[in-house]
């Protein structure tokens, strides 16, 4: 036998669907969003461990950026003989020369290109297939060619389409680096090892490492990364071997992960990614809840008389409230699983969206796990939305029954001021333990869906208090403007006035259709904000005499040439040349620091990352000495290395962030590792410096003299006119094949790529929450539907043309717009100058242009939804309405 | 009983006190507005008096808590109306079967199918109330009214928004129900003819009973 609850909440959700379709949906659209989100998560997570072997390229991977000290090599090469087989891969950034094809009548043309380039041994890869066209063996593609270059040695590559699109060439091109010439021999397809190319200096090249070694590219100090992967025997036990290679290595300089630890930055940044679009899913899904509450309130209402019968028969309250949460619960459930369906929708268009972010080959399969946590969060979201306005199912009294007519939401007991109906309605809620108890419900399910969603306790909080400021700050500021619309009248225009005090009347949900467009409007400038803001950053404050290319790995011996190849040029170029050390920091004040200590947490880079340390007589441009002293006037000398007994320790300049993060003072002393060979200095003084000038900034800089010996390079920075930018590329190239130009302007327009495209994403889900809020007004309107046509037949009746009647809607949904616009739009500035100013330390100005158009905007919406929620209202012959009283 | 327009408290009843002998056919009467269906609705525990008491069988229903009277009243009190107030998602059947439904007492159906077939509704169990007449809808509601067999049987206007001969068939099942059930009815109407049935008469007028009499069988 069907339960009584059960039996009555399909009868009704089958009587009158049609006014649940709005429930459907609001849930529909918030559970779609969530589920596409979760989707997209899985599918990250699946990507990134179910190869993880294939991404790490083995079980263990040792990676290490300088010259390997001979106590690790020892280590290195003892590992063959233990078993273990061991891939060598080495990248690095290089430049790349090629002549390539032009329209028959122009011949060839040089050109030159930045690419990330990769060495291989015949190992490669351990684990996953590298996919490569034609097809043939990668030993095969990158052996060396007898015939067929210019010039000898030559060597076969694998190079990424976007190179040949790039320089405009084909299989069989050939190409420069460095020393030696390569014969392009395939297209790399998949690289089992990097699953996202957007975050890259230039296309991949692979080339064998044989071929590395004869392009003479590896200098002492050369920006290379050496990565050794290691596939252990079957029998071995991961965790142990992790703890010996740690032991013995990391002192070295060398980073020992296994493959559980794959692709790190990637997966935090797609973990970050996932969590904002998830807590955008859910924004959705709670302006999704106040139309599911604002249409449970009003077919409570409705459905007055049926609750006073089902009482007068005997139901108590909570028998009553049974029926409709079991009715919401269902109608909830239906809408989830829509929203599954709708989530595995969007869901497909996510990674088109993201292009370029995601990788190509990423996997789009939907699971089944994704899509019940979404119904089970949809149905939740419905109970804790449905739950407080079935709660006057309470107050419904029996007696209705005898006087159904009677309009209960225009029916007011004794009107009081709002602070007597506040102090009174917290009194009768502090007294009604059901109340308090579903009070309690409703808040740990929201909280609990927000910290499930955000993973985390304190995102969760911070993100329902975000949500419920927002919610008060756009009822208060709804409520001043009743106020002024109330102290403000118009006694020449009836409509007007109609349509102004429509907007106050109980039972309007003019509130609920404030918050749920306001939310939205919110939302949207907020992240138009950031993303304008963040740029125009990018883009347009670079400053005017900022370098616009960087010159890397020029080796001593070459700066006297380097200089030539710039006047040459450039004549009269302003240009700096200073040289550098890589080195990695291995202790403070003698404390070692061990990496796996700081990896994944907040600002543990700073103890792990490579530092470029250089050294400077003055205090640099764009520097500021915040503590301490400078060594301008002085001049020391006899430093000595540490194996010598050293007396004297050089000073060093620490970037005052950097500082902070690792808890340094005036006077600690710091370990860098240089080439192995530890170098000690002490903290002379902090610095504050303008990252934005793009000038050559150092986090440390050490007084002159004390890199004397040290594996210096010289880096470079020019301000080079557009028209010479590929001629000086060229001729670098081909004078140094071994010095890296990076341009500026390219890899600024890469990250603002990037930067759009991943706003486009994350606002094309956002705008979803703006469609959900119309979709909550269009509910909020068909709830009064009855009576509006009522009204619209008593004013047609009267003489109202049905031009004058639009004009009344026009300003009431106008009004609406412009409220929910500017409450919106003001919260949206605040949240956006709150994440610029405390997260990005950037200053936030208003843009007129996008808060004029956003208004108009959001007036625009609300017109046009109103109009959707009402036009066929005016088509009824007000006759035919009246008669049916 | 008071009741507040904006500010303005009114005085619906006032200085009404009476008893009624268990198995008495009472009818009140009156112009409209006196009162009549609200002091129905409060000897029916539907509404509360703000001053007073009403006694059912010992017990002052005034005083129950919601849910006692929800009990209360799905054991003692059985409900007429002039609009009938049939759940429109439910069949007859169901209709007459949902006060045991929502006593958890599972053969109601039974019953409800012998009620309804004592009202001469047995071709129309499975019929939603929108497929009834008038008259089929208030004989639901009196099959309904007397399936739980209550004591005590409130009428408002039962015949009000029927023709009279319908009116008449459904006075008839009323009295016959009430007969085989040992009921007490209490009933509201403006009809003389029907009043004229009832063993009491009260009559009221701006809140006040002005004639209790007894008509000559």
């Amino acid at each position: 036998m069907i339960p009584l609850s059960l039996k009555l909440a399909w009868r009704e959700t089958a009587h009158s669907w049609s006014r649940f379709v709005f429930l459907f949906l609001c849930i529909a659209l918030g559970v779609g969003a969530i589920v596409a989100v979760d989707l997209f998560a899985t599918n990250v997570e699946q990507a990134i461990l179910g190869d993880a072997r294939g991404l790490l390229g083995g079980d263990i991977e040792l990676s290490w950026r300088r010259t390997m000290t001979q106590k690790g090599q020892d280590v290195l090469d003892s590992l063959s003989a233990r078993n273990i087989v061991v891939s060598h891969v080495t990248e690095l950034a290089a430049m790349v020369a090629a002549e390539s094809r032009q329209p028959a009548h122009q011949g060839t043309k040089a050109t030159s290109q930045l690419v990330e380039l990769k060495a291989l041994d015949s190992f490669y890869p351990l684990y996953g297939s590298l996919i490569v066209e034609p097809a043939q063996p990668t030993k095969q593609l990158l052996a060396p060619i007898q015939s067929g270059c210019q010039r000898l040695p030559c060597f076969g590559a694998i190079a990424q389409k976007s190179l040949l699109i790039r320089l405009n060439l084909s299989l069989g091109s050939e190409l420069r680096i460095g020393q030696t010439n390569f014969i392009i021999t395939g297209i790399l397809v998949k690289e089992p090892d990097k699953i996202a190319t957007a975050f890259s200096l230039g296309p991949r090249v692979m080339v064998s490492r044989e071929a590395l070694d004869s392009t003479e590219l590896v200098k002492m100090g050369s920006r290379i990364h050496e990565r050794y992967r290691l596939q252990l025997p079957s029998s071995s036990h991961l965790e142990r071997w992790l703890g010996e290679l740690r032991g013995r290595l990391s002192p070295e300089g060398v980073q020992v992960s296994s493959y559980r630890d794959a692709q790190p930055r990637l997966r935090r940044f797609l973990d970050q990614l996932t969590l904002y679009l998830g807590l955008i899913g859910l924004t959705i899904l709670w302006v999704g809840g106040i139309g599911v509450a604002c249409t449970i309130q009003g077919f409570i209402t409705q459905k007055t008389p049926i609750i006073a019968t089902l009482k007068t028969l005997g139901a108590d309250s909570s028998q009553v409230i049974h029926i409709y949460l079991t009715q919401s619960l269902l109608l909830g459930s239906i809408g989830s699983l829509a929203g599954g369906i709708l989530g595995t929708g969007l869901h497909q268009g996510l990674p088109l969206l993201l292009q370029g972010i995601v990788p190509e080959t990423f996997p789009i399969e939907p699971t089944l796990t994704p899509i019940l946590r979404g119904i089970a969060v949809g149905s939740l979201a419905t109970l804790s939305f449905s739950l407080w306005p079935l709660l006057a199912i309470r107050s419904v009294s029996p007696a209705l029954v005898f006087r159904q007519d009677v309009d209960r939401s225009t029916f007011q007991v004794k009107p009081d001021s709002w602070a007597v109906k506040l102090t009174s309605s917290l009194k009768g809620w502090w007294n009604d333990r059901v109340q308090r108890m579903s009070s309690l419900l409703i808040a740990g399910c929201l909280l609990g869906l927000a910290i499930w969603q955000a993973h985390s306790l304190s995102l969760g909080l911070f993100f329902t208090g975000a949500f419920l400021v927002g919610i008060f700050a756009l009822l208060g500021g709804t409520s001043v403007l009743f106020w002024l619309l109330r102290h403000i009248h118009f006694p020449q225009q009836l409509l007007l006035r109609h349509a102004t005090s429509n907007l106050q009347r109980p039972g309007n949900f003019t509130k609920a259709m404030t918050l749920a467009i306001g939310i939205g409007v919110m939302l949207m400038t907020t992240l138009i904000t950031v993303q304008h803001t963040l740029l125009a950053l990018i883009e347009d404050q670079i400053p005017e005499n900022a370098p616009s290319f960087f010159f890397i790995d020029i080796q001593p011996d070459q700066q006297a040439l380097f200089k030539h190849v710039l006047e040459t040029q450039i004549p009269g170029s302003h240009f700096s040349l200073v040289p550098v050390v890589r080195t990695r920091l291995t202790a403070i004040n003698g404390q070692p620091i061990n990496p796996q200590d700081h990896k994944g947490k907040r600002n543990g880079w700073y103890f792990t990352r490579e530092y470029v340390v250089t050294t400077f007589q003055s205090l640099p441009k764009d520097n500021l000495l915040t503590q301490g002293e400078w060594w301008e006037n002085t001049q020391r000398q006899n430093f000595m290395d540490e194996s010598q007994s050293q007396k004297i320790f050089p000073w060093v300049s620490v970037e005052e962030d950097a500082a902070k993060n690792l808890g340094l003072s005036l006077g600690s002393t710091l370990t860098l590792n240089i080439q192995g060979v530890p170098f000690r200095t002490k903290v002379r003084s902090f610095r504050r410096v303008d990252w934005g000038s793009f000038s050559m900034n150092f986090f440390m800089i050490v007084e002159p003299g004390s890199l004397d010996g040290a594996p210096i390079t010289y880096i470079a920075t020019a301000r080079v006119p557009r028209t010479v930018e590929v001629p000086l590329q060229q001729e670098i190239v081909a004078a140094m094949p071994n010095v890296t130009a990076i341009n500026v302007g390219d890899v600024l327009d890469n990250i603002a790529k990037i930067f759009r495209q991943l706003a486009m994403g994350i606002q094309a889900l956002a705008l979803l929450c703006l469609i959900t809020g119309a979709v909550v007004m269009i509910a909020a309107i068909s709830i009064n539907r009855y009576r509006r046509l009522h009204e619209l037949a008593i004013l047609k009746a009267l003489g109202g043309s049905r031009g004058l009647l639009l004009f009344s809607l026009g300003t009431e949904f106008g009004l609406i717009g412009g409220f929910a616009g500017l409450i919106g739009l003001g919260l949206g500035y605040l949240l956006s100058w709150s994440l610029l100013y405390f997260f990005f330390d950037l200053t936030w100005a208003i843009n007129l242009s996008v808060l004029f158009i956003g208004l108009l905007l959001t007036i625009a919406l609300t017109l046009l939804t109103g109009f959707l929620g009402t036009y066929r209202l005016l088509g009824f012959p007000p006759l035919s309405v009246l008669r049916q009283e | 009983m008071h009741l507040f327009a904006g500010n303005q408290a009114v005085k619906i009843l006032h200085d009404i006190s009476f008893e009624v002998s268990a198995k008495q056919v009472l009818a009140i009467v009156g112009p409209s507005g006196s009162g009549k269906s609200t002091l129905l609705g409060l000897l029916a525990g539907l509404d509360r008096p703000t001053h007073g008491s009403i006694h059912i069988h010992g017990t002052n229903i005034s005083t129950l808590a919601e849910s006692a009277m929800a009990h209360f009243r799905r054991q003692h009190i059985g409900y007429v109306f002039q609009a009938f107030h049939l759940i429109p998602t439910l069949t007859a059947l169901e209709n007459v079967a949902l006060p045991l439904d929502l006593q958890g007492i599972a053969t109601g159906e039974e019953r409800a199918k012998t009620l309804l077939q004592a009202v001469g509704l047995e071709r129309r169990f499975h019929h939603y109330p929108i497929q009834l007449s008038g008259g089929e809808q208030q004989r639901v509601a009196l099959a309904r009214a007397f399936i739980s067999q209550p004591p005590l049987l409130f009428a408002d206007e039962p015949t009000g928004n029927l023709d009279s001969a319908t009116g008449n068939l459904v006075i008839d099942l009323l009295w016959q129900l009430h007969e085989q059930h040992d009921s007490t009815l209490i009933l509201v109407t403006h009809d003389t003819v029907l009043a004229a049935r009832a063993q009491r008469i009260l009559t009221l007028r701006d809140g006040a009973i002005v004639n209790d009499t007894s008509p000559p069988s």
